[in-house]
This record gives structure tokens, sequence and C-alpha cells, in this order.
């Protein structure tokens, strides 16, 4: 199809859809519609900003969640809640992770009776000991 | 308290936006007579589905009236409400999207809405308006604005804030790219 063609074609486009148009209500409809307040942009104008502040809200929440998480995994000296350890499988420890939970339990292992009295620091006990003593505060 | 301008055939587009500004609803009324036509034809040949055609040229009409101070005489009226019904139409197209009913793309030739007036449509228009909605919306609109509305190249660039020679090269490429669409 060349240029002239196309040119030809394009001005027959949309002439249906022109003919169909009632020009005399479409000017009335017009200048009835411009008494009227334009209520309707400012509410697309209302509900695009309540959009934007709450994608806003939830964009700097999740932020600060996984901020807080990442921190959270990088940082070795924080230890997982005891009661985990001690569901799980005592034999899956190692002798560091041992002595760290008993470590928490600190005050508790001095009034135990499971504590040998040769053998008041945790840094001494073994990996064996240390499950020992644990399982007997596990009851 | 607005004084009704005696208007003619011959009033300018000027004379009647300044009637109107001044609070003469009847010149509103005989710029919508005027334009009303050709902007149907160009919101339908843009991609407006034939149902929606009077709504959208309300639309274009009310959003232009309401901004016509800012209307400083760059281009003509036409072509300055022209330019509007591309951006009215553009906003219909999202939110016909977001509400997925009425997809713009399927629209510049309702086939399932009206088969007989499909029918009655030559084949070659249907492929023109085929390539049509494939262009970028800039190129399409230059392309209509000068061959279906016979603008001017300095015209279509006033009023699409660009220079002749851009809007020159919008039409090449759009005429490029319809022959390789349309064949």
């Amino acid at each position: 199809m060349n240029e002239e063609r196309m040119i030809e074609l394009a001005q027959h486009l949309g002439a249906r859809a022109a003919e169909r148009l009632n020009v005399a209500a479409t000017a009335r409809n017009v200048v009835a519609r411009l008494q009227e307040p334009p209520v309707e942009r400012v509410a697309w104008i209302q509900q695009t900003w309540l959009r934007i502040a709450a994608t806003v809200v939830v964009l700097i929440g999740g932020s600060f969640a996984l901020l807080r998480l990442r921190s959270n995994e990088q940082r070795p000296d924080v230890i997982p809640h005891v009661a985990h350890f001690v569901a799980d499988d005592l034999n899956d420890l190692s002798t560091d992770q041992l002595r760290d939970v008993l470590a928490t339990f600190d005050e508790v292992v001095s009034d135990s009776s499971a504590v040998p009295e040769s053998s008041p620091d945790l840094r001494e006990l073994d990996a064996r000991q240390l499950r020992a003593m644990l399982r007997s505060l596990e009851g | 308290m607005a004084h009704p301008l005696p208007q003619t055939e011959t009033s300018s587009d000027a004379t009647l936006i300044r009637a109107w500004q001044s609070g003469d609803e009847r010149a509103a009324a005989e710029l919508v007579a005027r334009h009303a036509r050709p902007l149907a034809r160009f919101l339908a040949a843009a991609g407006a589905p034939d149902a929606e055609v009077d709504d959208l040229v309300q639309e274009t009409f009310i959003r232009a009236f309401r901004s016509v101070d800012r209307f400083r005489g760059q281009c003509q009226f036409r072509t300055w409400l022209l330019t509007i019904g591309g951006n009215v139409l553009k906003d219909f197209g999202r939110r016909a999207a977001r509400r997925k009913v009425v997809p713009l793309d399927e629209g510049v030739r309702d086939v399932a809405g009206d088969p007989h007036e499909f029918a009655e449509a030559s084949e070659a228009e249907a492929m023109l308006a085929e390539g049509l909605k494939k262009l970028p919306r800039l190129q399409r609109e230059v392309f209509l604005l000068r061959a279906q509305q016979g603008l001017e190249y300095d015209e279509i660039a006033s009023a699409l804030a660009t220079t002749p020679g851009a809007a020159r090269v919008h039409y090449h490429h759009a005429v490029r790219r319809l022959k390789e669409l349309v064949k």
C-alpha cells in the first residue's frame, strides 16, 4: 500500500462514528456538564493520592521489617531462644552451641545439683557432660 | 453579567472562545457543533471503541473548555482540541485496562459489537486501522493529524510542542511502519 492510498483510507477512518454522533445532543450535554463542578476529577486525584500514600506506607514498613530481619541474621551473638534448642535433638548441637545454651542458664545452673562440684566453670565441661547437664535441666 | 456575542457562521474560533470565557454558553455550543465530528473521526481512527466515541468527544470538550485559559493561540483551536482528545483517549485506555472491560486495542473495529458495520468497512481500511493500532502513540497521532486531518507540519509541531522537523520524522516513520504492517 503506498502513501497516497494510506492518506485516502485514513480520511475515511472514523467516518461512521462521526456520522452517528448527535452533535446537537453532544453540545447540550457538554454545556450542561460545564455547569457542574468538576467533582469527578477531584475525587480521582484524592483516590490517587490515597493509593500513593498506602503504597509508600507498605514499602517503608516492608523495608523496615526486612532490615530488622537481615540485621538479626548478621549478628552472630544473637542466640536463638533456649526453648528451640531444648526441643531439638541435643546430639545435633556442637560443644560451643551447648555451651552457649547453658550459659543462658547460668543462674539456674549455679543452683542445680547436676553441676559437678569440681567443675564450676562451664568452659571446662566436654560435650558429653554438657549434654548430660542439659538433659537433666530439660527434665 | 455576560453579554452574548452575536454568532454567525463567520465568527472565528477565537471570538467564540472569548465569548465562552465571558460566560456565553452558546459560544461553547457553537464550538462543539463546529468541531465534534472531526474530533469523533480522529478518536475513532486513533482506537476509540465506537460505543465510546460520544462520551470521549464530550469529555474532550469538557477538558478543553475547563483549561481554555491555557490555549494561547499557538495553533488552531481544532488542533489543540485533537491533542486533548488524544490524552482523553489515553486515559480511557488506562481505565479500561484496569477494569479489563473494553480493551482499547480491540476497539478500533468493534467486530463483536457490530458485525454488520464491520462488513461494510473495506478490507484495506480495516488493515490500515489494524496497522495504526500497532504504532507508538505519537506516530499514530502525527500520522492522523497529517493524513486524516490534513494539517501542516508547523501546525502539528505547535500542537505537540515539538519541531516541524521532528513531526515530519514521526510521520515518515509512521508511514514506513504502516507499509510494513499493511501489505
